[in-house]
C-alpha cells in the first residue's frame, strides 16, 4: 500500500564542488584571480571533473509511516546532506524524494534564536521558523514553558540565559511542533542528563503516536534504543539498510582504526599510524566481550614513519553514549618508552574491569614526548562488558562493591513493614 | 508525556494524506512558486517584527533614529544647498523641499541595503532551516516601512509649521511608497544572490546608493535637468517616485505621469528578471553561504 510510505527516495544524489566552501565565500578578486589562472593553464575538462564530488549518491529507500530509522556513518559520509535534502534546505543534483505528511526538521537546536529578544519573543520566532502558525504557538505556549523548565525567565532576553536554559527552551519549542515526520540531527545530545532523558522520553512518545523519525547520530546508544532500522552511509553511498544490530556491527567493524572524528592532523604528513588493535581476555584468547572484574590485555600495533622520542601511548575507553569513562596512559603509569621507529607493538594489561554492562569503544592516542602534541588518534574497536547485575548505564559508570553495615537503633519496632 | 498536547493518530494520518512534498533537482525557469511564499506569510510577519524589535532594542534612542536620520540629512542639505549654493527649489521652502525627497529616498536606500545583504546576515537560518528564500528580501523591504511612517508624521508636522496644508493629493503617497519598495525588492533580488557568493556587494551597495542619491532630484528640482535629457534621466525609477512625492506634498503643477510611467516599466522589468534570477540562484544558497 503506497499510502503507508512516509518518505520515498529514488536515486537521490548531491554533487558539490570540491573546496567550494572555502572559495566561493571570499571576494570577487579571488574569483577573477582563479579565472585568469585557469585560463593560463588552459581549461582542461579532466581537471574540472575532479573538482566535483558526490556527497550523496544514488540513495534509494522507503520509510513507512511510524518507522524510526537511524542514519549512521563516519563524518563526511553524507548523513547531514541527506537530512538537508529531505528538509529542502539544499536542492538535490539528481533523483527525487517524496514526502507525505507534515515534516519537521531539527538540524540544530535554536537556529534562529535572537540574542536580544526575550524567551517569549524567541518562542514565537522559533516556532514560526520551524513552521508553526502564531496561533499554534500561542495555544501551546504554556506547555512549552513548562517543558523547558525556565519559569520566570521567559521574559528575560535569551542572551542572559545559561546555555542549558537556552537549549531547553529551543528544544521545548521544537518538541511541540508535532510533525508527522521528524528529522533529527544529533540534537538529542544536548542539555544535562535529566533533560536528555526527557528528550528521549519525548521521542519515544512521538513514536507511540505513529510519527516517523529519521535520526542522525554518532551516539550508538541512542540509535540502539530508538531505532529498529538503520541506514549506514559510507562515502555518500548506502552500504547497509536493515536491522539495527546488524548495521551497528558492520559500522563498528568499519570504524576500527579509523581516525577519531575529533582529530585533525595539521602537520601534513603523519608521524605514526596504529595498524592493529587486539583485545584478549585473561586466558589469552581474542575476544569482544569482557566479564566484569576480569583483566584484559590490549595490544597496539603501530608503524612510526620517523623516530619518535618518549612517546605517550594512551587508551581511552568511551561508553556507547560517548561518555569518556577511563584513560590508560603509559607516561602516567611511568612506563618509559625511550624511542620508537618502524613497526612494533605495545601491550597493556588493565586492572580488573569495573565498568558496568554496555558497549565501549577504545580510542588510541599517541602523543609526542610525554604530554606533547597529539601525533595520531584512532578508533581501536569496541567491546562489551558483561556485568551480572548492573546491565545498563542507569547504574552509573562503574561498580565497586562497598562495605555495608547496619546499626540497630533502640526504638523502631513498627518499621519492619514500612515500605512504598 | 502528559504536558504535550497531540492530535489523535487518526487525525494525523488523515492530515498526512493532504500534504505531499516533492523534492526534485531541477525546476523550470518560470516556476516561481509564489504560493509557497503565501503559505509562509506568518514567518514573513514574524521576521519583520523581529528586525524591528531587535533594531530598537539595541539602540538607546530607539525609534528616535527613524526621525533623526532623515532630519540630519535635511539639515545638512539645507545648510549646504539651501544657504551656500542657493539651489532653486521651485519656490518651496528648502528644508521641506529636501525633506519631501529625503523621506522616500531614505526608505528606498535602507530597504535596498537590507534586502541585498539580509540573506547573508541571516546565513545561519539559510543553512539550517527551510523556508521560501523570497521571504527574506520581502521581509527586509517591509521592515523600514515603520521608520518611514514615523518620519512621515514628522513631515506632516513640519508642513503645518510652514503653513502648507496637506491636500487630497496625498493619496498618491502609498502607491509611490509601494513603487519604491518594489524597486528596492528588485535590486535586492538581483544583488542578494550575488552577495551570497561574493561579499563585495555589501561594500558596493552604500557606494552605489550614494551615487544614486545625486542621480535623483533630491537636493535639486527636476526642473533643473535640461529638457532634452529628462526622459533619459527619468529612467532612474526613483525620479518618478520622488517627483511624485513632492507633488503630493506641495501640489504644484501636474503630476509627472511620464516619469512615473517610466518608473513603473523599469521596475516591472527589473522585478520580473529579479524574480527569475533569484529563484534560479536560491537553490545553491545553502551550499555556498
Amino acid at each position: 500500500m503506497t499510502n503507508d510510505i512516509a518518505i520515498s527516495v529514488r536515486d537521490l544524489g548531491k554533487r558539490y564542488r570540491r573546496g567550494a566552501k572555502s572559495r566561493n565565500h571570499d571576494s570577487l578578486r579571488d574569483v577573477i584571480q582563479d579565472g585568469v589562472m585557469s585560463l593560463m593553464r588552459g581549461g582542461d575538462a579532466e581537471r574540472k571533473a575532479q573538482d566535483y564530488f558526490w556527497a550523496l549518491r544514488e540513495a534509494n529507500f522507503d520509510i513507512r509511516r511510524g518507522e524510526n530509522v537511524g542514519i549512521i556513518g563516519l563524518n563526511g559520509a553524507g548523513k547531514s546532506t541527506l537530512l538537508k535534502i529531505l528538509s529542502r534546505i539544499v536542492t538535490p543534483t539528481a533523483g527525487s524524494a517524496d514526502i507525505t505528511g507534515r515534516l519537521g526538521a531539527l538540524l540544530e537546536v535554536g537556529t534562529g534564536f535572537h540574542q536580544e529578544l526575550t524567551g517569549r519573543e524567541n518562542t514565537f520566532l522559533y516556532g514560526s521558523i520551524l513552521g508553526m502558525t502564531r496561533a499554534e504557538v500561542a495555544r501551546k505556549f504554556d506547555a512549552i514553558v513548562d517543558f523547558a523548565e525556565i519559569g520566570d525567565f521567559i521574559d528575560t532576553p535569551v542572551k542572559r540565559y545559561s546555555s542549558g536554559m537556552y537549549v531547553r527552551l529551543a528544544f521545548a519549542v521544537a518538541a511541540h511542533l508535532d510533525p508527522d515526520i521528524l528529522l533529527l540531527d544529533e540534537v538529542l545530545a544536548v542539555g544535562d542528563f535529566a533533560f536528555q532523558r526527557k528528550c528521549m522520553n519525548f521521542a519515544r512518545s512521538l513514536e507511540q503516536k505513529g510519527s516517523t523519525i529519521l535520526f542522525v547520530s554518532h551516539n550508538m546508544f541512542s540509535i540502539k534504543t530508538m531505532c529498529q532500522r538503520v541506514i549506514y552511509l559510507k562515502r555518500g553511498q548506502i552500504v547497509f539498510d536493515g536491522p539495527t544490530d546488524e548495521g551497528l556491527r558492520l559500522y563498528e567493524n568499519d570504524s576500527r582504526l579509523q581516525q577519531a572524528p575529533w582529530f585533525q592532523d595539521e602537520s601534513g604528513k603523519p608521524s605514526i599510524a596504529i595498524t592493529d588493535v587486539t583485545l584478549r581476555d585473561e586466558k589469552g584468547n581474542e575476544t569482544g566481550v569482557v566479564d566484569f572484574g576480569k583483566r584484559m590485555s590490549i595490544r597496539i600495533g603501530y608503524k612510526a614513519f620517523r623516530p619518535i622520542e618518549r612517546p605517550d601511548f594512551r587508551v581511552g575507553i568511551n561508553r556507547s553514549d560517548e561518555v569518556h569513562c577511563a584513560t590508560f596512559s603509559s607516561t602516567a603509569d611511568k612506563f618509559e618508552i625511550p624511542m620508537i621507529e618502524g613497526e612494533g607493538s605495545i601491550e597493556l594489561k588493565t586492572p580488573p574491569v569495573r565498568l558496568v554492562s554496555d558497549l565501549y569503544t577504545m580510542n588510541i592516542v599517541v602523543r609526542d614526548r610525554g604530554f606533547g602534541r597529539i601525533l595520531c588518534a584512532q578508533i581501536g574497536g569496541s567491546f562489551h562488558v558483561r556485568h551480572p547485575v548492573f546491565a545498563s548505564n542507569a547504574f552509573g559508570v562503574f561498580h565497586e562493591s562497598a562495605e555495608w553495615r547496619a546499626h540497630e537503633t533502640a526504638s523502631a519496632p513498627q518499621r519492619a513493614e514500612a515500605g512504598p | 508525556m502528559s504536558d504535550v498536547a497531540f492530535d489523535t493518530a487518526a487525525a494525523r494520518a488523515e492530515a498526512a494524506h493532504h500534504e505531499v512534498t516533492h523534492i526534485r533537482p531541477d525546476r523550470g525557469w518560470l516556476d516561481l512558486d509564489l504560493a509557497a511564499v503565501w503559505r509562509y506569510r506568518e514567518l514573513l510577519l514574524v521576521l519583520i517584527m523581529r528586525d524591528i524589535q531587535v533594531l530598537y532594542k539595541q539602540a538607546a534612542l530607539g525609534a528616535a533614529w527613524a526621525i533623526l536620520q532623515p532630519l540630519f540629512a535635511v539639515v545638512i542639505f539645507t545648510v549646504i544647498f539651501g544657504y551656500f549654493v542657493k539651489m532653486p527649489s521651485d519656490g518651496i521652502p528648502y528644508p521641506i523641499f529636501a525633506f519631501a525627497a529625503v523621506l522616500p529616498w531614505t526608505y528606498f536606500a535602507e530597504a535596498t541595503r537590507r534586502s541585498a545583504t539580509g540573506m547573508v546576515d541571516d546565513a545561519e537560518l539559510v543553512r539550517k532551516v527551510y523556508f521560501p528564500r523570497l521571504i527574506m528580501p520581502l521581509a527586509k523591504v517591509c521592515g523600514p516601512l515603520l521608520d518611514f511612517s514615523i518620519a512621515f508624521v514628522v513631515l506632516l508636522i513640519m508642513m503645518l509649521c510652514y503653513g502648507i496644508m496637506p491636500s487630497w493629493k496625498m493619496i498618491v503617497v502609498p502607491p509611490l511608497v509601494i513603487l519604491a519598495g518594489l524597486l528596492a525588492l528588485s535590486v535586492g533580488l538581483w544583488l542578494g544572490p550575488i552577495n551570497v557568493r561574493f561579499r563585495d556587494i555589501k561594500h558596493t551597495v552604500p557606494f552605489m546608493l550614494q551615487i544614486g542619491m545625486y542621480a535623483a532630484p533630491i537636493v535639486y528640482p527636476l526642473s533643473r535637468v535640461p529638457e532634452e535629457w529628462r526622459t533619459l534621466y527619468s529612467l532612474n525609477p526613483m525620479v518618478g517616485v520622488i517627483d511624485g512625492f513632492r507633488w503630493a506634498v506641495f501640489g504644484r503643477g501636474e503630476l509627472n505621469l511620464e516619469a512615473i510611467g517610466l518608473s513603473c516599466i523599469v521596475i516591472l522589468v527589473l522585478l520580473a528578471g529579479g524574480l527569475v534570477f533569484f529563484r534560479r540562484m536560491e537553490r545553491s544558497f545553502a551550499d555556498v553561504i
